[in-house]
């Protein structure tokens, strides 16, 4: 990586305290520790930054961006740094000073009767969810596992949910951004001054560009529009416990035509037992041996436990008479094709919400990284299926075989799009055992290079990963890695934002690597 | 924009025990800013239930688990906790969890019983 002049930083430094008031810019260990990945899969030293700056408005993010340019420092941006699995708060080499926007976490707007909001980076999930239940203002979020990140983080990274809206970027409805030239830029109907509907209209005239905004390294994000879902008035949850693993395949192939005809317009997630049992308690609760738990002794786990060897809901929302006709059709699809029979509980407007399948406020998920005692980390592998039994039956095989022959456990599981599973898997292991944290890394490069062989891609990946997932997509000698690199030299020709998110490195760091 | 947890996340009855054990006599209960900041911001984690009190209950005997029952936990040792991380606590910086904030929270952890 190219190392930044020590006289340069030290020189921006001083100029960013100018600008945001020497308590929001941070040096030294304070800089190493706090933007640390806390889940790190090797040491966090090795990937931590030089110092970090947090500006609490757009202003002071324009004045940071024009110094780091004329100066040539490079910005790590990020909003709640809660991405586990992928990197966390941390960026992907230490040669960058954070863009801390967690300060910035203003609900700028809810529009309750266009259900949309307008965010800034920090407001987190919890956040969104306090400020339309204390106003009672009839709009749901949907969240990821945990509700500690940004709702504009999770958003431009593609992050799903598990409400009807759970495909988040696909929510997005205008953004505002601070170019690498620090100049301030609204997308879509926000181009047009006095436009009224900058998050209803997500297009606006010539070339979209939310789209390009996410997962990349093309500008800083400072405002985010979002569609928020209406309350619905009821909802139903049908539960699945899978006895025999054997029938997965038939059970997506049993969801696949209710999420082509919307019968079901939620994202499904068929977890696996280990993803289960791992919520409960550590793997020492039923297994004390070394390696992955054997067959049998995961059997006997699932029984103590009462859950089955992969396990779902499928969540209706709207019209109760609706949900019922939904409901039976459900039932109809997943009998004819599966032996395990649905439990429901139902949800009416008014009741608490917790149990409705709106997200309340949790951390729980995170609790996974104590299975096998800690401290916990994990690296998340996430290739996209094909929404077929088969293929999602070869994908899991496949790489729970090499899981376990690496010395883990397979915890995963497949979230269902309206065309596609994100099949969400990780691996856990304990970061201060270093035999553990080596294998995890040669399974996570042994997983990606796999994987494009069978023609399956991520959707999303580690920090430390970007080039190795952004070199499978090689399509006509890297056609695609050449576009994005000609977009980047062209929009930040400095090279100052993110370089290196998603393999995308601007050309002087092309030049310095050559 | 961090609201607190505890409207929601804890039983009223439970709140409304804490917030009394430090009235006197006569006045109304008011809780203090330290406690408010502690269920605020580390009540997602740290109240019954939370992902926090089971991973410690099961290093720690049950009446440790609780932060706000150990009594007289050392302001350093909350500091260091959430500066650095801990096991499979994340850390958390200052730019989302000022000095100040965190001071009143480890010394509202010093003094609760």
């Amino acid at each position: 990586m190219r190392p930044i002049d020590p006289r340069l930083l030290a020189r921006a430094l001083k100029r960013f305290e100018g600008v945001v008031g020497a308590a929001h810019v941070y040096i030294g260990a304070e800089a190493r520790t706090g933007y640390a990945d806390a889940m790190a899969p090797r040491d966090p030293a090795s990937y931590a930054p030089q110092a970090a700056v947090a500006p609490a408005n757009v202003d002071e993010v324009q004045a940071i961006v024009r110094v780091a340019g004329e100066l040539g420092i490079p910005l790590w941006p990020i909003s709640r740094g809660k991405n586990f699995g992928y990197g966390g708060s941390a960026p992907h080499f230490a040669d960058v000073v954070m863009l801390d926007l967690v300060r910035m976490n203003r609900i700028l707007e809810v529009n309750v009767a266009m259900g949309y909001a307008l965010v800034e980076p920090g407001v987190g999930f919890d956040d969104l969810y306090h400020h339309l239940v204390d106003n009672r203002i009839p709009l749901w979020i949907s969240a990821p596992a945990h509700t500690w990140g940004s709702v504009v983080g999770n958003a431009l990274e593609r992050g799903i949910g598990y409400t009807p809206y759970g495909e988040h970027a696909s929510k997005v409805c205008g953004l505002e951004i601070v170019t690498a030239r620090g100049e301030l830029m609204r997308t879509g109907m926000g181009a047009l001054p006095g436009s009224k509907t900058w998050q209803a209209f997500p297009y606006g005239f010539g070339p979209s560009w939310d789209a390009a905004f996410m997962q990349s390294n093309f500008g800083i994000v400072t405002k985010m529009g979002l569609w928020l879902m209406p309350e619905p008035e009821h909802t139903l949850s049908m539960n699945m416990q899978i006895e025999d693993e054997a029938h997965l395949p038939a059970a997506i192939d049993a969801l696949r035509p209710l999420k082509l005809d919307g019968t079901v317009q939620a994202n499904p997630s068929f977890g696996n037992v280990v993803r289960s049992l791992s919520t409960r308690a550590t793997r020492s609760t039923y297994f004390t041996g070394r390696g992955p738990m054997p067959r049998s002794s995961l059997e006997a786990a699932r029984r103590s436990a009462g859950v089955g060897n992969w396990n779902f809901s499928i969540r209706l929302f709207g019209d109760p008479r609706i949900n019922a006709i939904n409901a039976d059709r459900v039932r109809k699809a997943f009998a004819a094709k599966v032996p395990d029979q649905f439990t429901t509980t139902e949800w009416h407007r008014g009741e608490p919400l917790p149990g409705s399948g709106s997200p309340v406020p949790s951390l729980s998920a995170l609790g996974v990284v104590d299975w096998l005692g800690g401290p916990g980390g994990h690296l998340t592998f996430s290739p996209v299926s094909g929404f077929s039994g088969a293929e999602a039956w070869t994908q899991y095989t496949t790489i729970r075989s090499m899981y376990e022959a690496a010395g883990f456990d397979y915890y995963g599981g497949f979230t269902a799009g309206q065309r596609y599973l994100n099949h969400i898997n990780m691996i856990l292991f304990n970061r201060n055992d270093a035999d553990m944290t080596a294998r995890a890394n040669t399974l996570f490069a042994n997983l990606i290079a796999t994987a494009a062989d069978k023609g399956w891609g991520e959707y999303r990946t580690h920090t430390l990963y970007y080039e190795k997932v952004a070199s499978t997509y090689s399509y006509n000698h890297n056609a695609l890695q050449r576009w994005n690199e000609t977009v980047k030299d062209a929009v930040d020709p400095k090279g100052i934002i993110a370089p290196g998110k998603m393999g995308i490195w601007p050309r002087s760091y092309r030049d310095a690597k050559a | 924009m961090t609201k607190p947890w505890w409207p929601r996340v804890i039983a009223g009855a439970v709140l409304f025990v804490a917030v009394a054990g430090h009235a006197q006599d006569g006045e109304k209960a008011v809780p203090d800013s330290g406690q408010q900041n502690f269920l605020a911001r580390c009540g997602g984690c740290h109240l019954e239930g939370g992902f926090g009190t089971r991973v410690l209950s099961r290093r720690v005997p049950a009446d440790r688990a609780m932060l706000e029952r150990r009594g007289g936990l050392p302001a350093g040792r909350t500091r260091a906790a959430v500066r650095n991380g801990i096991g499979s606590m994340p850390q958390i910086r200052a730019a989302e969890l000022d000095d100040a904030t965190l001071s009143s929270i480890a010394a509202y952890l010093t003094r609760a019983q």
